[in-house]
């Protein structure tokens, strides 16, 4: 059994310990999918504290959801699947358009940022900045399941299959999805390369 | 190998701008970028976009995350449970309430017997088992105790040490 | 007439039954479970129930993991049961202390304790200093000293509250 099978099993085996009362389980559940969870959230929506909060939804719902839990899938499919489906209902209902608002108010009003290598000079931060708004305005400009579709590939590096089955449509829609946001993004940051 | 973007395949550029392609096929295709000006535009604007999203980091998770987590579900748990213990107890007549008032007691004095398990005789020995999570759980609580000094013991109390 | 009595008696203790197997199923806490937070003594923390399985069983469950993983705990259970026996029961009884917190404080005090491990080398040695130093006083003299201009000096707000959380929490009352 491969590393990534045996790690399939351990998830699926501790939600399943979670469905007979184990409280521990959800913990270290929690602890291995928090900030992929909320990562991926927060690039979906694009404000932090919905990201936080819809990802507190997705785990709450996983937790209500313990006494029917079933391993059919890979636990992060489902998990994935949830966080997908209340992201795109908050998109869907418009409030994105105040959260885009908030998107002008800079990336210094934001929560700390986590900056991978030492201290940037000024001149470096502001063209971070300048690149970083391209970044999220393009991805902002797809359509929700694209948006999700590319997120997933990218971010979490999963196959199509998977993000099939997490957005509920087949292989082959995926790879239509996954071109056509390619293809708008392309137009939209390839001079950044 | 056929031109991706004449048949229709461009997926595949994108698949070997993200390193999903095995070496072969990724070899071959290399080889066709050198010689075909559309592919090797494609998968180098693609390139650029892996680049910008790379880039595209994420603030952190607050830290009290965790703990509104538990509180909802605390709270959400502690309802429930009021709904479903409250909901036999609504409004009972008396003559409904006897029979339940009966069976409770009997509830009781089962849950004492088994207390007392030298009155009725033996009871056997539960095997104590403990599961691997919660071991490596008590480690990280424990280590990180160690850490603030919580396994040694304080010195007799001397206010003047500090 | 028996017979109408029997069947609600029978079906209310069914009910009864019911309930209290309902009750068992507790909301998840972050770290300790259940039977946590029903030990009386310091000797039920979930390492002691480990050590006192089978080898068998512990082999059953070690077997489960990826190896390296294994390795890693059994190697992480070897340094703890090698203890010296003053630290290890010291360490006990305060872990004993801390599992019976609520689960919302406990998460408190961990991440206080993860942020302490942040710290640089020099500030975590005058934390744990201090720490060490409030456990051993009286509960009125602690709270003096937390409350001292003296204290406010000599830590930042952040450190403050990792030497407050921890000590008010784990340390225990004289």
């Amino acid at each position: 059994m491969g590393a990534a099978a045996a790690t399939l099993d351990y998830d699926a085996e501790l939600m399943l310990r979670v469905k007979d009362g184990d409280g521990i389980s959800f913990g270290l559940l929690l602890d291995k999918h928090r900030a992929p969870v909320v990562h991926f959230l927060y690039r979906l929506v694009q404000e932090q504290p919905v990201a936080e909060e819809l990802a507190q939804e997705v785990f709450l719902r996983v937790y209500r959801s313990r006494s029917s839990y079933e391993p059919t899938a890979k636990f992060t499919t489902w998990l994935f699947r949830i966080a997908t489906h209340l992201a795109l209902n908050w998109l869907r209902d418009g409030r994105h358009e105040r959260g885009q608002q908030r998107l002008d108010d800079g990336l210094s009003n934001g929560p700390g940022r986590q900056i991978s290598d030492g201290r940037p000079t000024v001149e470096q931060q502001l063209v971070y900045e300048v690149k970083l708004e391209q970044v999220r305005q393009a991805v902002a400009t797809l359509p929700g399941k694209q948006r999700a579709a590319v997120l997933m590939h990218k971010y979490e590096e999963m196959e199509y299959s998977q993000i099939a089955k997490v957005l509920g449509c087949s292989e082959s829609a995926v790879k239509s999805l996954l071109f056509r946001a390619y293809e708008s993004l392309r137009a939209r940051l390839a001079h950044m390369g | 190998m056929t031109c991706p973007m004449e048949s229709r395949n461009p997926e595949m550029l994108v698949a070997y701008s993200a390193g999903e392609l095995d070496p072969e096929t990724a070899s071959a295709l290399e080889r066709h970028l050198a010689g075909c000006p559309a592919c090797r535009l494609l998968a180098a604007d693609q390139a650029a976009v892996w680049k910008a999203l790379d880039a595209w980091e994420t603030p952190r998770i607050a830290l009290d995350f965790d703990q509104r987590l538990f509180r909802r579900i605390r709270e959400e748990v502690r309802f429930s449970w009021w709904e479903r213990i409250s909901r036999p107890f609504r409004p009972m007549p008396f003559r409904q309430a006897l029979p339940l008032t009966v069976s409770a007691c009997l509830l009781l004095m089962a849950g004492l017997v088994l207390q007392h398990p030298g009155r009725i005789g033996p009871v056997e020995p539960r095997h104590e088992t403990v599961r691997l999570d919660q071991v490596e759980r008590t480690l990280d609580d424990l280590e990180l105790l160690r850490q603030v000094g919580m396994a040694n013991q304080p010195e007799s109390g001397n206010s003047n040490a500090m | 007439m028996r017979c109408d009595f029997i069947r609600p008696v029978a079906l209310s203790f069914g009910l009864a039954i019911a309930v209290a197997a309902a009750g068992q199923t507790a909301p998840p806490a972050p770290a300790a479970d259940e039977s946590a937070a029903t030990q009386s003594q310091p000797t039920g923390n979930p390492i002691d129930r480990w050590n006192r399985m089978s080898p068998e069983e512990r082999e059953r469950q070690l077997a489960k993991l990826p190896p390296e993983r294994a390795r890693l705990i059994r190697e992480r259970l070897r340094q703890y049961n090698q203890l010296p026996p003053e630290e290890k029961e010291t360490l006990r009884e305060n872990y004993h202390r801390f599992s019976q917190l609520p689960p919302e404080k406990q998460e408190v005090v961990r991440q206080r304790m993860r942020e302490f491990r942040e710290l640089p080398q020099a500030r975590r040695l005058v934390i744990r200093h201090e720490i060490e130093a409030l456990r051993a006083l009286p509960e009125s003299e602690r709270r003096a000293r937390l409350s001292s201009e003296a204290f406010r000096t000599q830590f930042s707000p952040p450190e403050q509250q990792i030497v407050r959380d921890v000590t008010e929490n784990v340390a225990g009352k004289r």
